[in-house]
């Protein structure tokens, strides 16, 4: 890692965050305050990192944008921010616009904030976050968009419901399976009876995500994707929030299941019920698999390399759903260093007490260097313990390590160019059973 | 003075006053064309009061950085400037692999300027990335290419570069992309072309030659003699450029492609050449004119080699330059007729539909007047910007139209698109990537009018377009379906408005 630079980052500005969260939100309209370059490159980002998705109902080349030049950066951009966002409501038809500022209006201090008042005072369903591209990545613009929500859009003061529960975590486009992903964790969520407000799928509406303040509790299934907006939720709304990781497979949904239950006091019988046909399900799908997992020798060393949702997730997945040997975890998210105390206890007591070694490392290009660390080159030697048969879990920026390593390869974080993604997803039990079809078919693929 | 003397180049709207709003149509186009005895259009640049985002020049500029083998792209800039590249790497993985049989993902890397360094300047970091850059990388060239903040927090780029230049073995080049300075993106073109010929272009290390050498070196300059630079700026494949090196390759030349996919330490041959082709005047103008001044190689810079017209256009200037008219005649003969036998069988499909054409200005142009030739009627045209280059195509096109059809010169701005094609109900559209998507959700048959891994370019492409096209009318229910389950994000209001309605209304002001 270089405190320099950053090779090939594996997430946009908290802008191009911001704008994909917007267009994932139900009826979202992003408006860009910024230069007009902006839409354009999240699109080119999303074409190339988020499993072939980009835009939705309003983003790529479709989002309203002020495109400000070089007389805005003397004179201010407020007039004519202004000025697009009337004609904005004019031309898009919406359910709820998001002003979203770039780089440029913030370093020349204009005061979206003022402009986006005088719209919320002529009733428009409006709100604004500062999400200059200086302030941080794409994961960090999800959480200002969820902090501008619960700022400027929920309902204030309303009851608590019992059962209602909103869900975080999953950063739309960032995590290419987003859509499978909430579904999944949402469907695990409904089987002990809650009712799941997840913000960005079908599923949603803007009107129950207006009633996101009666929620018991918030549920953020990443430890450091929408955090800070899960604080200031509970700081203006009263509700408490768990943070988990992301519920990938057998084991991690379990766990997942009865951390819930004991935050909402739910009644354990029926969430053992539930966890225990389920578990039956997994398993009698899973028995066909026996012969050829066992004859084809299929467990597998493997370097798991992914953001901070992605990088704990699998690596428990392998090592206690799979049984492999994940004998390396990079994060390659700049984490700050008070948060990597967090995500190493993730994985740093597995149910099958086989041990990674975490790294945080934003470089593709270092991932083998740290590989050749903790597991030493052949010096040539008759006999040698060799890094194999092995697999490479992470980005599609990662196969130049599977290939000099001879591993097998899975694009699963972000960025995912060689892989179609619809609804995928691989949260929840059934999720373990995706992932584990698609890790085996890239070993067999050329059977 | 030449413009490659000054630290920036200078953006398209002062240098060739291109404009990116205004509404007119074919015939009148052609005619303001006319009109004005050769100088640029005349037309005065309008502004929307409704815009939508579209690319900065960082974008296509990148895409050219990024083929460069050896290079390192290193941005100075906030975080996601760049990260358009996760899309372009798979350009550079599946060229590179088409050329040198080796799959390779680009390098680029990002100083990711902070909170901290807006404020206090981000020069320091710069340095110590290049030197770390260097050190890591080994690359033959670092390209570092500045976005919007610090053209506004003030980093001199080019100063970095020359403090750190002596203590780094890559050669360093500052690549001006400040988005927000220019709403002409092919500037883009200039300003990846100012840097390398500000510095990629002097000979190093050549010695006299041996009398042992001499014969090689004679043979050389000959073959110098009869060598073109085929500039492509990464809007054309391999597919395309081995189509053109075919037809110059017959009438007797060589063929030096420049600059994609080149080695940066090669650059210096194309100051060597006899001739340099350009395959677009947006692309090259700049950087051929400056060839000519400073290394007196001419340059062509008129036809664009889309459709079958055009390629022969193309072909014959080429040929006229080294006295092989009648060697191209004979060629364009055999060609355009093998040509037009194959084309008859997809004709009868192609018979009485309708098509709207998206792209750069030249090459909606270009490909309007192919579709023309392949049996459909054009009934509009988005051209991206307006410059005085295509003043020509234009005329080519009005004079061949059927109808006074739309041309909207807009930088995308599919809401303009979503308001015409309800009016317009082409029968196929054709754009360029990320442009496609209105049409299709309008349940249009659409294709992509550039795409690096297909064929576009010379009488194959025609071929091949035609082909892709007979492909998608055969079955267009895929766009059929979009259009009957899902919606675009426009309103009814803006469906009844004229879909011109807010050119010119900036500021408040209506000035046409």
């Amino acid at each position: 890692m270089s405190d320099n630079f950053i090779e090939r980052a594996r997430y946009l500005c908290s802008l191009g965050g911001a704008a994909g969260t917007v267009t994932a939100l139900p009826g979202g309209i992003p408006i860009l305050h910024s230069a007009s370059g902006c839409a354009g490159n999240f699109a080119w980002t999303q074409n190339g990192g988020s499993g072939l998705q980009v835009g939705g109902y309003c983003g790529s080349l479709t989002t309203p944008s002020s495109n400000i030049q070089e007389t805005e950066v003397v004179f201010g951009g407020e007039d004519r921010l202004r000025e697009q966002i009337k004609n904005t409501l004019e031309v898009m038809d919406g359910g709820l616009y998001v002003v979203l500022t770039g780089c440029v209006p913030e370093v020349i201090g204009d005061d979206i904030f003022a402009v986006v008042s005088d719209f919320q005072s002529a009733g428009v369903p409006i709100i604004g976050a500062a999400t200059g591209g200086f302030r941080g990545d794409s994961y960090w613009g999800y959480d200002l968009v969820l902090q501008a929500l619960v700022r400027d859009y929920l309902g204030k003061g309303l009851p608590k419901v019992k059962g209602r529960v909103n869900l975080w975590g999953v950063v739309p486009y960032m995590d290419p399976f987003w859509r499978g992903n909430l579904e999944g964790a949402r469907r695990l969520l409904e089987l002990v009876g809650l009712e799941v407000n997840s913000f960005f799928t079908p599923a949603d509406t803007l009107d129950a995500i207006k009633q996101a303040g009666s929620a018991e509790l918030n549920i953020v299934v990443s430890d450091i994707y929408g955090q800070g907006a899960a604080a200031l939720f509970q700081e203006r709304h009263g509700t408490p929030f768990i943070t988990l990781p992301l519920p990938v497979g057998v084991s991690a949904s379990e766990s997942f299941l009865k951390a819930v239950a004991a935050a909402l006091t739910l009644d354990f019988a029926r969430v053992e019920d539930v966890i225990a046909r389920e578990k039956r399900h997994y398993y009698q799908i899973l028995d066909l698999l026996t012969d050829c997992y066992n004859d084809m020798d299929l467990q597998r060393y493997a370097v798991v390399v992914g953001d901070a949702n992605y990088a704990v997730a699998l690596t428990r997945f392998l090592a206690d759903d799979l049984g492999w040997l994940p004998v390396l975890t990079v994060i390659t998210d700049q984490v700050r260093e008070e948060d990597q105390p967090r995500l190493a206890a993730r994985v740093a007591d597995l149910a099958s007490g086989f041990q990674t070694n975490l790294v945080f490392e934003t470089d593709a290009s270092e991932v083998l260097g740290h590989l050749n660390r903790v597991w030493p080159r052949s010096n040539g030697q008759k006999y040698y313990n060799a890094f194999s048969p092995a697999f490479v879990v992470g980005s599609s920026l990662d196969r130049e390590l599977a290939q000099s390593i001879g591993a097998a390869h899975l694009s699963v974080s972000f960025p995912v160019a060689n892989r179609v993604v619809l609804d995928r997803g691989y949260t929840g039990f059934r999720g373990g059973l995706r992932l584990a079809e698609d890790l085996l078919s890239a070993i067999v693929a050329n059977r | 003075m030449s413009y490659f003397d000054n630290k920036v180049p200078p953006k398209r709207e002062d240098r060739l006053k291109a404009v990116i709003a205004h509404q007119d149509s074919i015939g009148g186009l052609a005619k303001r064309c006319d009109g004005k005895g050769g100088k640029s259009c005349l037309i005065d640049d309008g502004e929307r009061g409704f815009t939508q985002g579209s690319i900065c020049l960082m974008l296509p500029a990148l895409a050219m950085l990024n083929t460069l083998p050896d290079n390192v792209v290193l941005l100075h800039s906030a975080i996601g400037c760049g990260s358009c590249t996760h899309s372009q790497n798979a350009n550079v993985r599946m060229g590179g692999n088409a050329r040198w049989g080796k799959v390779k993902d680009a390098v680029w890397l990002t100083t990711a300027l902070n909170e901290t360094d807006v404020v206090c300047g981000g020069e320091g970091k710069l340095e110590q990335a290049i030197i770390e850059a260097d050190r890591r990388y080994r690359p033959a060239t670092i390209t570092i290419v500045a976005g919007c903040v610090p053209g506004i927090i003030g980093d001199d780029i080019d100063g970095v570069a020359l403090k750190i230049q002596p203590q780094v073995n890559a050669r360093l080049l500052p690549v001006h992309c400040e988005g927000f300075k220019t709403k002409i993106w092919a500037t883009a073109y200039d300003a990846v072309y100012h840097t390398i010929g500000r510095n990629l272009l002097q000979e190093r290390g050549v010695s006299a030659a041996q009398p042992e050498e001499a014969l090689q070196a004679l043979r050389t300059q000959e073959r110098l003699k009869r060598t073109v630079n085929l500039m492509n700026v990464s809007s054309m494949g391999l597919v395309d450029e081995q189509e053109l090196g075919r037809l110059l390759t017959a009438i007797g030349l060589e063929v030096n492609v420049f600059p994609v996919f080149s080695h940066p330490d090669s650059f210096v041959n194309a100051t060597r050449a006899a001739l340099s082709v350009s395959t677009c005047p947006t692309h090259d103008d700049y950087f051929l004119k400056y060839l000519e001044e400073r290394f007196k190689v001419p340059y062509l810079l008129q036809h664009m080699p889309i459709g079958i017209d055009n390629t022969s256009l193309w072909l014959r200037d080429v040929a006229r330059v080294f006295g092989e008219e009648e060697r191209a005649e004979r060629l364009i003969a055999a060609e355009e007729a093998e040509l037009k036998g194959a084309l008859a069988a997809f004709r009868p499909l192609f018979a009485g539909k309708r098509v709207f054409v998206s792209a750069g200005e030249f090459r909606a142009l270009a490909t309007a007047r192919l579709l023309q030739e392949i049996g459909l009627e054009v009934v509009g045209i988005r051209s991206f910007h307006h410059d005085e280059f295509a003043d020509g195509e234009y005329r080519k096109l009005s004079a061949e139209s059927k109808s006074d059809y739309v041309v909207d010169i807009a930088n995308v701005q599919p809401f303009e698109e979503s308001n015409l094609l309800k009016r317009l109900k082409p029968d196929l559209f054709l754009g360029h990537a990320n442009g496609n998507m209105t049409a299709a959700k309008l349940g249009i048959p659409t294709h992509v009018i550039y795409n690096t891994g297909l064929a576009y370019i010379g009488y194959k492409g025609v071929y091949e377009l035609a082909r892709r096209l007979h492909r998608q009318l055969s079955n267009p229910i895929y766009n059929e379906n979009l259009a009957q389950n899902l919606r675009l994000p426009y309103s009814e209001k803006w469906y009844a408005a004229e879909p011109f309605s807010y050119l010119n209304t900036r500021g408040g002001a209506s000035n046409e």
